[in-house]
């Protein structure tokens, strides 16, 4: 696997953070496919590395992911340098849309791209859910995989449970529970 | 205001949130309720701007500091919400070093699954708010499908996306969702 260098790394972060609608899981989901399945900068295990601590860590999960993959790819650098182009673009863009919001807003055009851009950030949240999802689907994990998947799922969207909760006890439930041999 | 207060006080509601607009509350009740330095309105257009534009849901709070002080609030919002990402590095030097560990490993596995489940949980709400006429449901379809089975680049499928909307909406075969 080739690291990249700090110049590529910034060039991925920089498009794909700033140009993703949908929110951030959408934008992971879009960093995750473009790092892992078509550059090969890292693998499932060291993207998922990434992922789980960020998903734990408190605030933004998107600018701790970046943070996090910078870091394994190219050091301090590295996460300096994801975390400052993921984040300025977008800030900027949201300082220019909030001084202008009430006439872009009303704006039959912006609207339209907009509406277009978000039914696309669902198909890329699906997209994620089955790259995440897919690694783990063969044996001897799949059951192990469907009890936590119909578990958190449960415990998110049924009981409303708090994110932080329901995957720090996925964590301490995989931390505990070996898997079957082969 | 002071541009350390500002800082300090969207600082406090990052780190008390995990996800999105978890933090909502804690910021609607300094800003709006407390201190009276933000209306409801002002909140909720940020909420709307955060969510119109790309990256992450939680960049409203760059727009709640530019409402409180103008650009030095927004660049306190900037602060505030990428500092907490450096407490990630801390975590990943040591989960490095127990990466062999197969309880480790296996833990990190059940993370990734259990926050796919959580997305999942998450996209049903975006996707009723989204997907509100069939060429809409159409589009986040071949966008599934581009993603899923092409190397396309996602900047492309997603200006495809706007685009295509664009053009169905100016050509009078798609209504804008209310």
């Amino acid at each position: 696997m080739a690291k990249p260098s700090v110049r590529e790394l910034s060039g991925v972060f920089l498009r794909i953070g700033n140009f993703t609608f949908g929110g951030g899981s959408a934008t992971t989901a879009a960093l995750q496919r473009e790092i892992v399945e078509r550059r090969r900068w890292y693998d499932t295990l060291q993207f998922g590395l990434c992922y789980a601590l960020a998903r734990v860590t408190p605030g933004t999960n998107l600018f701790a992911f970046s943070a996090a993959s910078g870091w394994l790819l190219r050091g301090w650098q590295g996460a300096l340098a994801a975390l400052l182009v993921v984040s300025i673009p977008s800030c900027v863009l949201v300082c220019v849309v909030t001084v202008g919001f009430d006439s872009w807003s009303r704006n039959r055009f912006f609207e339209a791209a907009i509406a277009g851009a978000l039914a696309a950030s669902v198909g890329a949240l699906l997209a994620s859910f089955w790259l995440l999802v897919r690694p783990y689907l063969d044996r001897p994990y799949i059951f192990q995989t469907m009890l936590i998947l119909a578990g958190s799922i449960a415990l998110s969207f049924l009981a409303g449970w708090s994110p932080i909760v329901v995957l720090l006890l996925a964590g301490i439930a995989g931390f505990f529970w070996k898997e079957p041999t082969k | 205001m002071n541009f350390l207060v500002i800082y300090l006080l969207l600082l406090k509601a990052t780190l008390s949130s995990f996800s999105g607009l978890a933090a909502l509350p804690i910021v609607r009740n300094d800003f709006v309720v407390k201190r009276h330095l933000l209306t409801d309105h002002q909140l909720n257009t940020a909420l709307v701007v955060g969510r119109s534009t790309p990256g992450p849901k939680g960049l409203y709070l760059v727009a709640v500091g530019y409402f409180v002080a103008g650009v030095p609030g927004a660049i306190a919002g900037w602060l505030a919400v990428v500092t907490p990402a450096v407490l990630v590095i801390p975590l990943l030097l040591f989960a490095r070093r127990k990466i062999d560990d197969p309880r480790v490993k296996r833990a990190l596995r059940a993370i990734v699954v259990a926050s796919a489940g959580v997305s999942l949980s998450a996209t049903l709400p975006l996707s009723i708010d989204a997907l509100r006429n069939a060429p809409l449901c159409v589009i986040a379809a071949l966008s599934l499908v581009l993603l899923i089975f092409t190397t396309w680049d996602t900047l492309w499928v997603m200006l495809g996306a706007a685009l295509t909307s664009l053009a169905l909406v100016l050509a009078g075969w798609m209504s804008l969702p209310v």
